[in-house]
């Protein structure tokens, strides 16, 4: 550790920081626009001047390693001046359309003008334009807009340095100086989105989100995405019940500041809900009627208790009851299906599948890229949770039914707690299989072929109406908080769980995950000793925007972002 | 001082042989005698790289491409082999000559490419070096193909390659064409620029001594200073120290004499000859005209007018006391019928156009320059225009960036405003620009100069 002073204040920081880690240690903001804590320093922007005595020039203090003793003066009139300058020199051919800019509100030039720019403009010349590089697609996901780039070779370093894939490169020089693709080449790789995300400016935009939502009505919420089971950290950002898109959420264990476009553009469907109520048909009807959640609950019970009761083999309530979980389910829905099956309507274990999709990838400094076949978050927790894997020939009902043997005798009662529980919901024969049971109950949010098939359908809320935790690749226990409340009539299978297991007496209907995690960590494998509101589960805040991503060092964070958590549901804490 | 008299030609001195190129014609002048003798000390001890640095130290070279840089100390800093481990030392010859003004290496390359070959070698022989690379200017395609000549002839004649004339030492020089970028001449840049990537410049520290292409330790040498190296080693460094003014500034310099001369051209005198002297040579000012002003060190040394450089020694030190830059010795000489701002407005030209786009203040702050300045000489320049200039480029240079081309650029513009202010104000004034709009925006840019950056930011 070195001790550096800034504008009079003492602070340590690694031996490892530069000058301007070591003035946002000391709680000096410089502002700066190339530096990002991920990539390699390039000194380029020209904006975090300071000086630092003993040295007669000015420094970027990016590229100023620390050493012990040194004393930086942040906040010097030359170093304001010099500041002032390279904001002047910014601004006198940026467009300052920010009114039609879609980066204004997370807009690191539009920041640092406002908070020290000159008021008013010394130029008159003619502004610099780019025709032909405007409002451009340069990859499947990212428009590029030369007019309003700053030259911070931010997204190029990203490119080279992150994905390794170099894509994008400076094309001319001096004030003609743009990033583009290399000829023939597009932005296209499987983190193109972090691209935009490290633009400081309007220069980059993702074309899914552009224009579909003023940034500063967006509000953040801490989550995990469900893409697949690397489980990288991330914010859902929504208004209004609505979700607008994911940003990168930092988690130097996971990963780091980079969200894979696979999981960033998901963001979207959690806006589809097919399901708004309860739906059930009567015994050998032909349609599905809407009902409420008293009377579906009711028939679930019904239908698991007369199968316990009626037929010859009284005793292989087992095999005539089976219950299907998923890996989508978070840890606690997963131990509670695990313990009511166990308890209450004493069937098998609950088995589940992992349907295995295409590899995706995330990097982080520490362990470089981490990778994730599963396509859904928590298989681990599931697992720990006591639900049952199903095994590839294995000969439990859910192996039969995955490996097309069809099983000698159907079940009077199928109960699947995910209609998308394995990629092949959606395929008929599959679900002809499924279908054989007397009685087939599924939660679902979106139509597919077995939602369609089943007798019950329980509605059940996206990822943004969930809270709980997941487990990810490397075992870590994630938190997923509730960023906006499904529809009135909709719940979340905890709920539902919950509901069904106070019918037995042995739940109480009115507690959150937070109660569930409470009861369940002594037990659970992983889970013992771990705290709801630790740092660990919770992560880092959502950063103000996904350009400002505070420093991996952890010496600043931003202090000033809002997080939208929903205030936990006051709930008694009792056992029934 | 002695050491100012007429000198023959040193460097010059097979120019215009009908066989200067050819190795056969050097060799029967004498060449590559030095370097058999070092080859030849280098297996008795008599001869070892710290004696050849010494030799360099001694005679007060410094190095010819601008910067004046003492040449032998900067030899000292690469990390000797203990410290540098199995890292290859680099030099790396700059031929990417492309300051305006300046055309002393061309001659050197396409006159007598043997002697920089034989300074490369001597050099390589003081550092340890085993593979050297001469970075030339991609325009220069004639000087690119005599010197590949000249490479592939040494190789033939034995005075390169493995075992070099029995002496257990390899050496290999590679011609590099560069892409005609001015800025791939500032050291940092051109290594960029060879190990494939973009000339930009990098950030320093770490020096190129320390980490430089391909993170190997490099030396970096002007075409002019490796030939002087090879006439150190020929006939001793007393000789070389004997030359020139004083001594600091020592040796036998190439002044590329451009602009309106009788005689512009390439003259070779001791270092620090008087103004007058160096100009007598070029055959005095053209058609006996008055001198108005001089440039005396390349496009990017500020501006002298004649008062100024009058009687002044032309070398690092003389210059530098008159407030100007002795560079590269690329002596533009403008007489009384020039026109300041239409000069200073196309040196800009040449920055806007060059700038690597890097840094900000440069990227953005020449192409405004140039804007500015191209508006006043065209007559709609306003009153307040010139103070905007200086104060633009008084915060462009000096630290705001990362190599030093913004001060090369800001520095005819800060010269000639502030010593030719008449003549820009003359433009000014003819301004043909209604008043009104001039007025307003006057007032603006007062208000703004009158606010401390401490205001503004509070």
């Amino acid at each position: 550790m070195a001790k550096v002073t800034v504008d009079g204040k003492t602070v340590e920081v690694p031996n490892d920081a530069n000058a301007l880690e070591a003035c946002r240690a000391a709680g000096v903001e410089v502002p700066h626009f190339c530096y990002h804590p991920a990539l390699s320093i390039v000194g380029q922007c020209r904006m975090c001047m300071v000086e630092v005595e003993g040295v007669p020039k000015i420094q970027a203090s990016c590229t100023v390693p620390v050493r012990d003793g040194m004393v930086i003066k942040a906040s010097t009139e030359k170093a304001l001046a010099a500041r002032n300058a390279t904001m002047e020199f910014l601004l006198i051919n940026h467009p300052l359309d920010c009114p039609i800019c879609d980066q204004a509100g997370e807009c690191k030039l539009q920041d640092n003008a406002v908070a020290g720019g000159l008021p008013v403009s010394r130029t008159s010349e003619p502004r610099r334009q780019f025709p032909g590089y405007d409002r451009t697609e340069i990859g499947p996901h990212v428009i590029a807009d030369m007019t309003r780039c700053i030259q911070c070779t931010r997204c190029i370093r990203f490119c080279q340095e992150i994905t390794e894939t170099g894509e994008l490169t400076f094309i001319e020089r001096g004030g003609h100086t743009i990033v583009w693709t290399h000829e023939g080449k597009a932005l296209d790789n499987d983190l193109s989105g972090c691209a935009a995300d490290v633009c400081p400016v309007g220069a980059l935009t993702t074309k899914e989100f552009r224009f579909r939502k003023r940034v500063w009505w967006l509000d953040k919420t801490r989550s995990i995405c469900d893409g697949c089971e690397i489980g990288c950290s991330l914010s859902i950002e929504h208004r209004d019940g609505v979700v607008y898109r994911y940003t990168p959420r930092v988690q130097p264990a996971v990963n780091d500041y980079w969200l894979c476009d696979h999981g960033r553009f998901r963001a979207e469907q959690l806006n589809e809900l097919d399901f708004t109520k309860p739906e059930i048909r009567v015994v050998g009807g032909a349609e599905r009627r809407q009902t409420n959640w008293g009377e579906a609950l009711d028939a679930v019970k019904l239908a698991i208790e007369k199968a316990r009761t009626e037929g010859k083999d009284k005793e292989k309530i087992s095999e005539k009851v089976i219950v299907l979980g998923s890996a989508n389910l978070t840890t606690e829905e997963a131990w509670l299906l695990a313990t009511l099956c166990k308890d209450s309507l004493k069937v098998n274990s609950p088995e589940f599948t992992v349907g295995l999709g295409p590899r995706r990838r995330i990097r982080n400094k520490k362990d470089g890229w981490l990778y994730g076949t599963e396509a859904a978050p928590n298989s681990r927790g599931c697992e720990a949770a006591g639900l049952t894997r199903a095994k590839e020939g294995g000969t439990s009902p859910l192996s039969l039914l995955l490996s097309k043997k069809s099983s000698s005798s159907p079940p009077a009662v199928l109960y699947i707690t995910d209609a998308a529980f394995t990629e092949r919901a959606n395929d008929p024969e599959f679900v002809a299989e499924l279908r054989k049971a007397s009685v087939l109950i599924v939660h679902a949010r979106t139509r597919n072929a077995l939602s369609e098939a089943a007798d019950i359908v329980l509605p059940v809320a996206s990822l943004a109406g969930t809270e709980g935790t997941f487990v990810n690749t490397k075992g870590r226990v994630q938190r997923v908080d509730l960023a906006i409340l499904a529809p009135p009539i909709v719940r979340t299978s905890l709920e539902i769980f919950l509901h069904l297991g106070a019918k037995y007496g042995a739940f109480d209907a009115q507690w959150t995950a937070r109660h569930v995690f409470d009861r369940m960590k002594a037990s659970v494998p992983g889970y013992a000793g771990l705290d709801w509101d630790s740092d660990d589960l919770v992560g880092n805040p959502p950063s103000v925007s996904p350009a400002a991503a505070y420093d991996a060092l952890g010496l600043n964070k931003d202090a000033d972002v809002e997080v939208f958590t929903r205030p936990s549901v006051a709930a008694p804490d009792r056992k029934p | 001082m002695s050491g100012l008299e007429t000198i023959s030609p040193v460097l010059l001195a097979r120019l215009g042989k009908p066989d200067s190129r050819a190795i056969e014609g050097y060799v029967a002048d004498g060449g590559y005698a030095s370097w058999k003798k070092v080859l030849a000390g280098a297996k008795t001890g008599e001869w070892t790289p710290a004696k050849l640095t010494d030799m360099v130290k001694a005679s007060g070279l410094r190095g010819r491409g601008g910067a004046g840089f003492p040449c032998g100390l900067k030899w000292t800093f690469v990390p000797t082999k203990d410290k540098r481990g199995d890292k290859p030392v680099y030099l790396l010859c700059n031929a990417d000559e492309s300051e305006p003004g300046t055309f002393k290496d061309r001659l050197l390359i396409e006159q007598d490419p043997h002697q920089i070959l034989e300074g490369m070698m001597l050099a390589s022989f003081a550092l340890d070096v085993k593979h050297a690379y001469i970075y030339i200017r991609g325009e220069m395609v004639h000087g690119a193909e005599v010197l590949n000549a000249a490479v592939a002839e040494a190789h033939a004649k034995g005075f390169l390659g493995t075992d070099i004339l029995g002496s257990g030492i390899d050496l290999t020089i590679t011609v590099h064409r560069g892409a005609g970028a001015y800025i791939c001449g500032e050291e940092t840049a051109l290594i960029e620029s060879l190990e494939g990537k973009r000339g930009h410049p990098r950030i320093k520290p770490p020096f190129p001594a320390v980490s430089g292409v391909w993170g190997a330790p490099t030396v970096v040498n002007n075409v002019e200073t490796l030939c002087c190296v090879k006439h150190i080693v020929d006939r001793g460094a007393d000789w070389f120290k004997g030359v020139g003014r004083n001594e600091k500034n020592t040796g036998p310099k190439l002044y590329a004499v451009s602009g309106h001369v009788e005689k512009p051209g390439v003259y070779e005198a001791p270092i620090g000859i008087p103004w007058e002297q160096l100009l007598a040579m070029a055959g005095g000012v053209r058609g006996g005209r008055k001198l108005k002003a001089v440039i005396p060190g390349g496009s990017s040394a500020p501006i002298l007018t004649a008062a100024e450089i009058a009687g002044i020694p032309m070398d690092f030190d003389g210059i530098a006391a008159a407030k100007s830059m002795f560079g590269s010795a690329a002596i533009i000489v403008m007489d009384e019928t020039t026109d300041i701002p239409k000069a200073v407005t196309n040196i800009a030209k040449f920055y806007a156009h060059e700038s690597c786009g890097q840094c900000t203040p440069c990227r953005e702050g020449t192409p405004w320059l140039l804007k500015m300045l191209r508006r006043i000489v065209n007559g709609e320049g306003k009153k307040t225009d010139l103070d905007l200039l200086l104060q633009i480029s008084n915060q462009m240079g000096n630290g705001m960036t990362i190599c030093v081309f913004a001060d090369a650029a800001i520095a005819p513009v800060i010269s000639g405003i502030t010593k030719f202010r008449s003549e820009f104000e003359a433009y000014v004034e003819k301004s043909q620009k209604p008043t009104f709009e001039q007025g307003a925006s006057d007032d603006l840019t007062n208000a703004i100069a009158n606010r401390t950056a401490a205001g503004i930011h509070s």
